[in-house]
């Protein structure tokens, strides 16, 4: 019967040449192979967050005046709302741990050598949009915090010469976090973003399928044979395993430390103390504060932004940057991921004492 | 009774049984994301109304309150006594009108037509319009859902 | 990768993260704190705290997370199964030239 459908299918779609690809795919097993499994966790989340998304947008109302009532509404009157709202929060979280996780394993193994440039290319942007998901996503609720939160994360762009303002204002819908600050990020959230990222994710998920996956450096150069496993099924089946503890450790945490809702923020009150942003935010946030206000005549904010945009850029020109892989330019790079994933941690675990 | 050859096979078997189980813990997430996406509409039991407000409106004609999120009509008749409808077509769902020259309620949707007392008499409305129960306690006046021996 | 030993110890890792998750935030979990807790806290610091809204929901719930767990377990099992399977088939070459 499985059959049936199948040429069912394929006399309209085609789908064979698919499905012979994925049965043909290999992956290959070497010391790096259990940061596979990171890719498809990412995805894992991903859906999760589509699929909570879709549900909250049918009860959350994006007002100034409603918006933060109607998530205390999901939390209270809506039947198991409020586990809802935890999955996504907490799912959100694991989704951009996970990109980290992606991201610095890559960078480690040095998986971006030629030819997979663009594939680490587009994941550089793909983190950026996670990041501003995640941020946008933050105000949603229109407590206190975030909204404070918000002021201060959208007030630093202003310090980038020139465009600095127009950035801000783009960001916030005027001068100031309004109202209309809340509806652009609504808009941002649910439509805009998932578009760019379904094609940027389309693009990094083809090139991923069609250069297969990377060796280690020193293998592929010795030219070794590695052993390999048929992506379909075998390799599927250890995905999946992976999902299902993945998805229990998510539910359990949602369930049991579910995130609660202040007040609704008000434009006119003073800040709050504690403001943080998001813990994937912290290391930026420490970083910027340990800037002296003033360094020779620009603001150490300014300083701040600067470097991390040029940092950002050697970020994703790295597959260039690193064309001696083996050589000791490549070691230095490759230190270089320790020294951040280390400055990353001491800096958040910093910014929370 | 032995069967000559085995229904499945082992790995049917275990294909099966991992599918099957996975189906159903799926099927368990599925019914909080039901729940959530229909949660339960409660019409009130009772809505409590100032009389004063009602008091003084004049036979044969109506004041209109909230039955939860639905129209609820007050009429008061000629004798001083009142009726209270739920007055939502019961053809389609649009909100229907008096018209005390005629002594009937109209709903414009479909040319819907009720006699005074609520019963259809013209137009698609298959039944007449709910009635409510109301009591005045005091200033009080409490509108509930009809009870099920109806009311005169 | 996924031996016994591995698995049984993330399994059980995963069981007292989730079992000890409770007891590092009592205030969300007995049922007379829940049916103080939310009233108060509401007025006193304006929060609404998430949590399940009557004992019936708390029972559900734990219920669930225990059969979730269980039948992670369980799928995990044949998973294992099904991979060592494959794994001999592959060896064997029995998917060289098959569709499926």
């Amino acid at each position: 019967m499985k059959s049936e459908v199948q040429s069912w299918l394929d006399e309209r779609f085609g789908l064979l040449g698919i499905t012979r690809f994925l049965t043909h795919k290999k992956v290959p097993l070497h010391k790096h192979t259990i940061w596979f499994y990171t890719g498809s966790a990412i995805l894992l989340f991903f859906t999760i967050q589509v699929i909570t998304g879709f549900m909250l947008i049918l009860y959350y109302k994006p007002t100034l005046e409603l918006a933060n009532e109607s998530v205390g509404r999901i939390m209270t009157e809506i039947p198991l709302g409020w586990i809802i709202r935890s999955v996504h929060s907490w799912s959100a979280s694991f989704m951009i741990a996970f990109v980290f996780v992606h991201l610095m394993s890559i960078w480690i193994t040095k998986s971006y050598r030629k030819p997979r440039e663009l594939t680490w290319m587009s994941g550089v942007i793909l983190l950026l949009i996670s990041l501003f998901f995640g941020f946008t996503g933050y105000l949603l609720p229109w407590d206190a915090l975030s909204f404070s939160a918000t002021k201060v994360g959208t007030d630093i762009p202003r310090a980038i010469p020139v465009v600095g303002a127009w950035v801000t204002s783009l960001l916030r819908g005027g001068e100031d976090v309004t109202g209309d600050t809340l509806t652009r990020f609504y808009g941002i959230h649910i439509c805009i973003l998932p578009v760019f990222l379904f094609i940027l994710l389309g693009i990094h998920i083809y090139l991923v399928q069609k250069q297969g996956m990377s060796l280690p450096v020193e293998a592929e150069s010795r030219g070794e044979k590695v052993r390999e496993i048929p992506f379909w099924p075998n390799f599927v089946y250890r995905e999946m395993i992976v999902w299902l503890l993945l998805v229990g450790i998510l539910l359990s945490l949602g369930i049991f430390l579910p995130p609660s809702l202040d007040k609704a923020a008000d434009l006119m009150a003073p800040a709050p103390e504690g403001i943080k942003p998001e813990w994937y935010f912290l290391f930026l946030f420490q970083t910027l504060k340990i800037f002296p206000a003033k360094i020779l005549f620009v603001t150490g904010e300014t300083l701040a932004v600067l470097l991390m945009i040029f940092a950002g850029a050697l970020f994703f020109f790295l597959p260039f940057i690193d064309n001696k892989p083996l050589q000791r330019k490549g070691k230095i790079i490759t230190g270089a991921a320790y020294i951040l994933i280390i400055y990353a941690l001491v800096m958040s675990i910093w910014s929370l004492l | 009774m032995k069967l000559k050859h085995s229904l499945f096979t082992r790995r049917q078997f275990l294909d099966g049984l991992i599918g099957g189980w996975l189906g159903a813990l799926l099927a368990s997430f599925l019914y909080p994301i039901i729940k959530f996406i229909f949660p339960p509409y409660r019409e009130p039991d009772e809505v409590i109304l100032a009389f004063s407000e009602f008091r003084d409106i004049s036979p044969n004609s109506v004041k209109t309150f909230a039955w939860g999120s639905k129209l609820g009509i007050l009429k008061k008749n000629d004798d001083g006594s009142y009726w209270a409808f739920v007055g939502v077509c019961t053809h389609l769902d649009c909100n229907v009108t008096y018209l005390p020259d005629q002594r009937k309620f109209f709903c414009a949707c479909h040319d819907g037509w009720y006699d005074e007392r609520g019963r259809n008499i013209g137009g698609p409305p298959p039944k007449p319009l709910r009635r409510l129960t109301l009591v005045i306690e005091g200033d009080n006046l409490i509108i509930r859902k009809e009870s099920p021996e109806g009311v005169s | 990768m996924f031996g016994k030993r591995v698995l049984v110890h993330m399994v059980l890792f995963c069981f007292l993260l989730v079992s000890f998750g409770p007891l590092l935030y009592p205030a969300q979990q007995t049922v007379e704190e829940l049916q103080t807790d939310t009233a108060q806290s509401e007025e006193e610091s304006e929060k609404i705290v998430a949590s399940p809204q009557n004992i019936k929901e708390e029972t559900g719930i734990f219920v669930f997370v225990g059969w979730m767990w269980l039948s992670i377990c369980v799928l995990v099992f044949f998973l294992r199964l099904k991979i060592r399977e494959a794994d001999r088939l592959f060896r064997l070459k029995f998917f060289s030239d098959e569709k499926e």
